[in-house]
């Protein structure tokens, strides 16, 4: 611990002024990266470091990026270069090594001060639209292994020097990367956000001092240390499990993967710890874990259940063990298996096996299972544009919910996926027909998918599109079919995922759940998304609500009554008394 | 003469303009329930002031410029219309899908937002134009006759259409619109080309359900304004401003509402680009507009009035995206209201919670207990209890100090002078990120920029937000207390008006870009001859490299696409102005047109005008002086001069307080001030 050498109103300031070096950062980024992924989704994440790894601040960046990864990625660039300069620079996408999955290729930067003194740590992650795979996706579920994968990985490989590029690197990149000037745009974004991060937190630290600002961050940590335990102390004590159960895909058993979380609450520490070692060993696929994405993942599973202004940063995380295992599949990859998935799939389950169980706790608490990914309709679409001629590579978020019920609120229904949180940005139908040949012919939530329960989850999207002027390749890794979203203390299920290729003759065909498909010009693929579990028990959502869902039509006067036990009247209005009469327990 | 009005939340401004050009400022209290009357009001006090009964001056004017909140807030309270929507088969959920997006990603609080126009109330018909502009599916007319009958069950008060492609094609939407005129006489309705002709579907359906939503209750509004300015003896010609920081007549705006939907704080910045010129030939600036609960923020950047499209009405993502071009104003939930507490764990926290004005901040004994940002520039001293708003208030300053002793200061374990110091240092922290985040997005690079401060507490902290942006001068004009009807007499009739239109420099269709050019520029010269003024038209590109999410704006000086060389001096254009936003270019990249846009600009006024502010003089002693607390020198005696008071062209050290009736300018020891001639206060560091 430090002396406390701040007060808390110049630590509130210091904290803004941090939070917008990063937002300067991550605006570079957003307005000048060149990839759909960048640009359209916000696929990206910024964060500042102390020389060590602890993360200082990510602002607002996507959870399953930033809340462990980065640390471990700082660490493992230390230990490969122990003698690093200013105006250095590394290019980092190891999952072996700390990087969440080998698409989040990462620029991290040493920050100096004016003596030559290592200071802080830069960091800048962004998913790619293409990182030379063996196949045309970011997300390779059926990899045997990483060669079988074929990504190009960098395991913390120096990439500037007095801040210009080595070019040895970004020649190995351009003959192996799918769309290079593509990839090529999107380096220049990102290596520009750290630089405009290393101009913004040196001019903060001629303004405040180095020194006082390396004691800045170790006050913040104790600071977000105090009130990661107050938050814990809220919760009651006790040991719990939860489980999800992934959907089988190639190269995991017919039976799926169930993921199991065991917690131990202890609000009288202020301490939780989610052990994950009681799980399968890695498996012969891309869904394995990465520890970035294992550690993260429990985390989102925890803060989804706690104060949400609690700070998340090294302090806060000093209250959550996370207990991995070497070779497990949600624990500590071994090389060679392959981490190509790792941000979504397995990852996801954690963290609804986590927020799931906290939810058994007591009412109040934790939240139900967001929808699993990714369908169709998030995949990566690749071919040749019959109106260019030129080949085009990029994953498109045509449309996804997943939205999970809070014990407070109604889901928010775009999340995506629980790594993600909603941050992610939904292409628009015009925009994703003029930077893609394909059309939308429909694109809608689904009625009666939502996760009913005294607070709802999200409804399912359905999406129906094609290929326009010649053929298109389609991937993605659509889990949730077979285990669609839970609800929590008696709240439902939400819709689960499902995908179709409608042929030229109209017939319809299932499609596999993980796949890389060729769709022809005319064809098209029929994408449904998951939903997300209710909170609570529907008997006890406000009539007047799910009424307002039913004149939306969102839901049907069948499923208001025998779900929700709410009955309307013919003109709309509320039935009381059948509704009472539904509503009371059975004798 | 002329006027402009600015019907504000508390107060009505007038400014005035005589026919010598010089310009009076005038306040009246707003009438929620009735903004006419408050514009009346305000009215009879310039006629007073005067001398004259209203009717006698209002028979002198020729023009009336009026900027109102009343379609904003009729969308915030839920007043609008109720609507239909009409979109292509297979895209009902337009408005609830929206654009994706969330802030706090571990905030699960707030439920995904409800459409503008609900589900049950939003129909498909058949038809599918292609992005190219081809027809794929032609629209079934028996289908949306039927679409129409249901509409007519629905009981609906207006009806918008938003189909893929109409803005490459507006075939279907026009024959649409026919079939509405048809069916429904006297129905309003707004097709989604015509009102905001972007890419973008999700933008268009939004921005043309909330045009149509506001019809009704716009035109009866402006209708009623326009009779009752008649019938007080008004002939002139009645001018509502646009969101686009311009004006245009009242039938403009009926006919579409939505341009009005920011009508007042796009202004701010019209008076801002005037003082900043005038006050050091300023090219860019940053404007500050204060209120008692916010604080709203616009840039000038290269001489002209920054824009979004990305206009939020309500929170960023919660509320309703406008997709409409406007003035870019951004508000910060900052202000005199915002309370101040300590968490748990020590940290201070100013806001997002505001006492507002009921109950207020302490000091103004209604009822509030916790701190604010008020309170503290009371303990400060920057606040004279005896003289707010020119002494028609007394504050509570003992109040004001308990409180923050016992919420701030106790447990922070500072003295109470630093506990409120911390107070406004916080406050000023979150005002300076918003203007960063805002100048890295226009462009603008602050060190270059002037600050400019206007509304009732812009002077209480604009010294210290100046320097830690790093402004070489904050300016705060004499019209400052009225800076929006200020700029609303300086406003020019504008339109805008654009286009869809695709191309990339690899293969470009030259033909068709001027022909869209072509139509635009009739479209403006059919403006200017309505607006019966002599006027101008400037095209902008909207443009971006190649796999770029996001166009930027262009300015083209001459908007030709079919000469020799055209296209390379296209190209230097875009990539300036990526420079100068992004700093950086990318030569090896394609350059995509997505739109056009053509701004016609025709001056309001004949010839040109200082807008001198007229002034009573007072009396010229300086007030005496107050304890006021500087942090770094403590306590320090510190002059008060009365702003109308001060010599012009003369340099005082500060500290210094300046009075008016409407507010107090904080001047540290480190800074120094002077009055210019025209009556602006200007204060810059002092040289070491």
């Amino acid at each position: 611990m430090t002396s406390a050498s701040f007060n808390g109103a110049q630590m509130a300031v210091l904290r803004s002024r941090l939070d917008g070096v990063v937002r300067a950062m991550s605006n570079t980024l957003l307005r000048t990266g060149r990839s759909g992924v960048l640009n359209r989704a916000r696929d990206f994440s910024c964060c500042i470091l102390t020389q060590g790894g602890d993360l200082v601040t990510a602002a607002d960046s996507l959870p399953i990026h930033v809340l462990s990864g980065p640390d471990l990625m700082v660490k493992s660039v230390m230990d490969f270069h122990p003698d690093q300069r200013p105006g250095d620079a590394f290019l980092h996408n190891s999952p072996y090594h700390g990087c969440s999955h080998p698409a989040d290729l990462s620029v991290i930067a040493p920050v100096f001060d004016g003596s030559g003194r290592h200071r802080f740590t830069l960091l800048a992650k962004a998913h790619q639209a293409d990182i030379g795979n063996s196949q045309p996706t970011t997300y390779m579920g059926e990899a045997t292994d990483v060669y079988n994968e074929g990504a190009l990985i960098f395991p913390a490989v120096q990439v500037q020097r007095g801040w210009q590029d080595i070019d040895d690197i970004i020649r190995m990149c351009k003959v192996r990367i799918r769309v290079p000037q593509q990839w090529h745009g999107d380096y220049l974004s990102t290596v520009g956000a750290v630089r405009v991060g290393e101009r913004n937190l040196t001019a903060l630290a001629e303004d405040i001092g180095w020194d006082r600002l390396e004691d800045f961050a170790a006050q913040w940590f104790d600071y977000s240390e105090a009130r990661m335990a107050e938050a814990i102390a809220a919760l009651p004590a006790g040991k719990v499990s939860g489980s999800s159960t992934h959907d089988p895909f190639p190269g995991l058993p017919a039976e799926g993967v169930r993921i199991t979380s065991h917690i131990t609450v202890d609000p009288d520490q202020g301490r939780v710890t989610v052990d994950l070692a009681d799980n399968p060993d890695c498996m012969p696929c891309g869904m394995n874990l990465s520890e970035a994405c294992a550690r993260t993942a429990a985390m989102i599973g925890v803060f989804n259940s706690i104060d949400y202004q609690v700070p998340k940063n090294a302090g806060s995380f000093r209250r959550i063990d996370v207990l991995l295992r070497e070779g497990c599949i949600a624990g500590i990859p071994v090389h060679p298996f392959s981490c190509s998935a790792a941000t979504t799939n397995i990852a996801d389950r954690v963290a609804n096996s986590v927020q799931t169980a906290l939810a058994g706790l007591q009412d109040g608490i934790g939240m139900a299972e967001v929808g699993a990914v990714i369908a169709p309709s998030a995949g990566v679409v690749s071919g040749i544009d019959p109106r260019s001629g030129k080949a085009f590579v990029n994953q498109v978020f045509l449309g996804m919910s997943g939205g999970a019920a809070s014990p407070g609120a109604d889901a928010w229904w775009t999340v995506g996926h629980v790594g993600n949180a909603g941050l992610c940005c939904i292409d628009g139908v015009e925009h994703a027909e003029i930077i893609q040949p394909i059309i939308i012919h429909r694109r809608a939530f689904v009625p009666d998918s939502e996760g009913a329960g005294r607070t709802n989850g999200a409804p399912s999207t359905v999406i129906e599109f094609g290929p326009v002027g010649g053929a298109i390749d389609i991937g993605y890794l659509s889990d949730g079919h077979v285990n669609a979203p839970v609800g929590v203390r008696g709240g439902g299920a939400g819709g689960g995922a499902d995908q179709h290729i409608i042929h030229l003759d109209g017939s319809s065909e299932r499609l596999a759940a993980c796949a890389q498909v060729h769709v022809e010009d005319g064809e098209r693929i029929l994408a449904v998304s998951c939903g997300g579990g209710g909170y609570g028990s529907p008997f006890e959502r406000a009539p007047e609500t799910v009424l307002r869902d039913m004149a939306e039509g969102l839901i049907s006067a069948e499923r208001a009554r025998t779900v929700y036990g709410v009955a309307a009247r013919p003109d709309g209005s509320l039935d009381s008394e059948t509704t009472r009469q539904l509503r009371e327990p059975a004798a | 003469m002329r006027f402009a009005t600015d019907t504000g939340g508390t107060f009505t401004d007038l400014v005035v303009e005589d026919d010598d050009g010089t310009i009076t400022l005038h306040k009246a209290p707003t009438t929620p329930s009735d903004p006419v009357a408050g514009v009346l009001d305000a009215l009879r006090v310039a006629a007073d002031a005067r001398g004259l009964t209203l009717a006698g001056m209002l028979a002198r004017g020729d023009s009336f410029i009026h900027g109102t909140t009343h379609a904003i807030n009729a969308i915030i309270q839920g007043r609008t219309a109720r609507t239909a929507l009409i979109v292509t088969t297979g895209h009902r959920d337009m408005l609830l899908f929206r654009e994706g997006g969330r802030t706090e990603p571990f905030n699960h609080a707030h439920a995904y937002p409800q459409p503008y126009v609900p589900r049950a109330l939003t129909f498909e018909v058949p038809e599918r134009i292609m992005a190219g502009g081809h027809v794929v599916t032609a629209l079934d007319e028996a289908a949306t006759a039927q679409v129409l009958d249901a509409i007519a069950r629905a009981d609906v008060e207006a009806i918008a259409v938003a189909l893929l492609w109409s803005t490459v094609n507006p075939v279907h939407e026009n024959r649409i619109g026919e079939m509405i005129a048809a069916r429904f006489p006297d129905m309003p309705y707004s097709l989604s080309h015509s009102v905001n002709p972007t890419l973008r579907e999700f933008r268009r359906a939004s921005s043309a359900a909330i045009d149509a939503s506001l019809k009704p209750l716009m035109g009866a509004y402006l209708g009623s304004l326009e009779a009752r300015l008649a019938d007080a003896g008004f002939a002139g010609r009645v001018m509502v401003l646009t969101s686009a920081g311009g004006m245009v007549d009242a039938r403009e705006v009926a006919a579409q509402p939505i341009s009005a939907i920011n009508s007042g704080p796009s202004m701010a910045p019209v008076a801002g680009r005037h003082y900043a010129r005038r006050e050091g030939g300023f090219d860019s600036a940053i404007i500050a507009d204060t209120g008692g609960t916010t604080y709203d923020i616009s840039i000038i950047a290269d001489g002209r009035v920054a824009m979004t499209r990305d206009l939020w009405i309500g929170e960023p993502y919660r509320g309703h995206l406008a997709g409409y071009p406007s003035v870019e104003v951004k508000s910060v939930g900052a202000g005199g209201g915002s309370i101040a507490r300590v968490d748990a764990s020590g940290l201070l926290h100013v806001g997002p919670q505001s006492a507002g004005a009921m109950p207020g901040p302490v000091c103004y004994q209604r009822g509030g207990t916790l701190p604010t940002v008020t309170d503290a520039c009371v303990v400060l001293g920057y606040l004279d209890p005896d003289f707010f708003l020119g002494g028609k208030m007394k504050l509570d300053a003992l109040g004001a100090r308990r409180a923050i002793e016992a919420h701030i200061a106790a447990p922070l374990g500072v003295s109470l002078e630093e506990a409120a110091w911390s107070i406004v240092d916080l406050a000023t922290e979150a005002m300076v990120q918003a203007i960063q985040d805002l100048v890295v997005n226009q462009g603008i690079d602050p060190a270059r920029a002037v600050l400019i401060g206007g509304g009732g507490a812009a002077g209480l902290n604009s010294t210290f937000i100046a320097r830690r942006l790093g402004c070489p001068r904050l300016l705060i004009p004499e019209t400052g207390a009225a800076m929006s009807a200020a700029g609303a007499m300086m406003s020019d009739i504008t339109a805008e008006f654009a286009a869809t239109v695709y191309s990339n420099t690899a293969r470009f269709d030259s033909d068709a870009v001027s022909a869209s050019v072509a139509g635009l520029a009739a479209r403006a010269e059919d403006f200017i001859a309505r607006s019966g003024r002599p006027g101008g038209t400037q095209f902008i590109a909207e443009a971006r490299y190649e796999g770029q999410a996001w166009e930027i704006d262009v300015p083209l000086p001459k908007a030709d696409f079919s000469s020799p060389g055209a296209i390379a001096e296209f190209r230097a254009r875009f990539e300036a102005e990526h420079l100068r936003l992004f700093t950086i270019v990318d030569p090896a990249s394609e350059i995509e047109l997505i739109g056009l846009r053509a701004r016609v600009q025709c001056s309001a006024r004949d010839g040109e005008s200082d807008f001198k502010l007229m002034m009573e003089q007072t009396d010229a002693s300086p007030r005496g002086s107050r304890s006021v607390y500087f942090a770094g020198a403590g306590r320090v005696e510190t002059p008060v001069w009365r702003l109308d008071a001060l010599a012009p062209d003369r340099m005082f050290d500060g500290p210094a307080l300046i009075e008016s009736d409407f507010t107090t300018i904080v001047v540290d020891p480190a800074a120094r001030f002077w009055r210019s001639a025209p009556g602006a206060i200007l204060i810059e560091e002092r040289p070491l």
